[in-house]
C-alpha cells in the first residue's frame, strides 16, 4: 500500500498493521510458534516464552537459548553462543537506521526503533521504505513491526501448549517455517548480482566454516567473506558500466 | 539442562537469565549500531559492505539451521530439509517472488517429506 505525504499519523500506522497482515506477521508468528514449545521443553513458564519473543525478538537467537538450556550449556557459553549468533544485527541496523532517521529524532526514538530490527521488519523495510514519505516512515515502521510483534507473541503462546500435541511432520514443518521464511524474504530483496551472490556465498560457506571454525566465529567468519566478496563483485560491476 | 546459578536462582530466574544471557547478548548489538549509524550516509560504499554482510549472514543462519537443526525439526532427513529450502527458492525464482506460494511449497514438500521418510 502507498502512503501519501498528508496521511496523519495513525492511517500511515494502519497501513502499516495491513502490510504486515498481508503476510509477513503470519508466517513470523507461525515461525515463533516452536520457541513455545522448546520453552516448554525446558520447563520455563509460559510468560518467559512469549517475553522471549517480545524482549529478545530474533528467532535464531531464541532457538539457541532454548536449546543450550536443554543440551545444559553453561550460561556464559549460551550469552556469548546468543551474542555471535546475533552479530548480524548491528550490520542490518545500520543498515536501515538512515532510512528511518530524522534531523531532529530523539536517541531513544532510534532505539526504541532498532529494537524491532529482525529479519522480517529488516527485508520489508529496506523494500518498503524508500516509498513513503521520510516524516512518516517512522510510524509506519512501528504500525508495521508492532502487529507483526503482537500476531508473533500470540504463536508463541500458542506453541507452548499445542506443539507437542502435534503430529511430527507437522510439528518439523513450524520450526522449519523460520529458515524457509529466512530464504523467500532474503530472495524477495534481490536486486543485482551482488545480492544474489551475497546469498548464495552465505548459505555455502556457512556450513564449510562451521566445520573448521569453532567457539562459534564460525558465522561471522562466513558472514564477513560472503559479504566481502559480493561487495567487491558489486563494485566491479558498477564501475564497468 | 542447564541448571541455575545457585546464589540468583528463585521463582524469578527463569526471567533474569532470559534478560541477561538473550535479551541483553542481542540487543547490544541494535544499540550499538544506532550509535556507529549516526552520521552515515545511506548510499555510502561502506554502508553497501554492511549490508552485503548482513544479508551472507541471514543466509548463514539459514544454511545452520538446515544443516544443525533443533528440536524435532532433527526428524527430518537431510536430504528432506535441503529439498524444502530449494523448492522454496526455486518458486521464488520462477514466480517473480510470490512469497507465500514459495513458503507454502517448502513447507509442503519438509511435512511430505517427513511424512514419507521421518523417523
Amino acid at each position: 500500500m502507498s502512503v501519501s505525504a498528508d496521511w496523519s499519523w495513525p492511517r500511515v500506522a494502519l497501513a502499516g498493521a495491513r502490510d504486515a497482515l498481508r503476510l509477513p506477521a503470519w508466517i513470523v508468528g507461525l515461525g515463533l510458534i516452536g520457541i513455545g514449545s522448546l520453552a516448554r521443553d525446558v520447563g520455563y513458564p509460559v510468560d518467559v516464552a512469549v517475553l522471549s519473543t517480545i524482549l529478545v525478538w530474533a528467532g535464531p537467537s531464541q532457538v539457541l537459548f532454548f536449546a543450550s538450556i536443554a543440551a545444559g550449556a553453561a550460561w556464559s557459553a549460551i550469552a556469548i553462543a546468543v551474542g555471535f549468533a546475533s552479530l548480524r544485527f548491528l550490520p542490518m541496523t545500520m543498515a536501515i537506521m538512515p532510512l528511518l532517521r530524522r534531523p531532529g529524532q530523539s536517541v531513544w526514538l532510534q532505539i526504541w526503533l532498532a529494537h524491532y530490527v529482525a529479519v522480517t521488519a529488516w527485508t520489508e523495510g529496506l523494500r518498503r521504505l524508500p516509498g513513503i514519505p521520510p516524516h512518516q516512515r517512522a510510524v509506519y515502521f512501528l504500525g508495521f513491526a508492532n502487529t507483526c510483534m503482537v500476531v508473533s507473541s500470540i504463536g508463541t503462546f500458542s506453541g507452548y501448549y499445542l506443539l507437542g500435541a502435534l503430529p511430527t511432520p507437522l510439528a518439523a514443518g513450524l520450526l522449519c517455517l523460520t529458515p524457509i521464511f529466512f530464504l523467500v524474504s532474503l530472495t524477495a530483496g534481490l536486486r543485482h548480482v551482488a545480492d544474489v551472490v551475497a546469498v548464495g556465498l552465505g548459505l555455502a560457506l556457512a556450513p564449510i566454516c562451521e566445520r573448521f571454525i569453532g567457539g562459534g566465529f564460525d558465522l561471522i567468519v562466513s558472514g564477513l567473506m560472503a559479504g566481502s566478496i559480493a561487495f567487491l563483485i558489486g563494485r566491479r560491476r558498477k564501475a564497468a558500466t | 539442562m542447564t541448571q541455575p546459578i545457585a546464589m540468583l536462582d528463585g521463582p524469578l530466574w527463569p526471567y533474569l537469565a532470559l534478560v541477561l544471557f538473550a535479551f541483553l547478548p542481542t540487543e547490544i548489538w541494535r544499540w550499538l549500531a544506532v550509535g556507529f549509524a549516526r552520521g552515515l550516509d545511506a548510499d555510502s560504499p561502506l554502508l553497501e559492505w554492511v549490508r552485503m554482510v548482513a544479508t551472507a549472514l541471514l543466509a548463514g543462519i539459514v544454511a545452520k539451521l538446515i544443516v544443525s537443526p533443533p528440536g524435532v525439526l532433527a526428524a527430518a532427513p537431510l536430504l528432506v530439509r535441503v529439498a524444502a529450502i530449494a523448492a522454496a527458492a526455486t518458486v521464488m525464482a520462477l514466480t517473480r517472488r510470490r512469497m507465500m506460494l514459495a513458503v507454502v511449497t517448502g513447507e509442503v514438500v519438509l511435512v511430505g517429506g517427513v511424512w514419507l521418510f521421518g523417523g
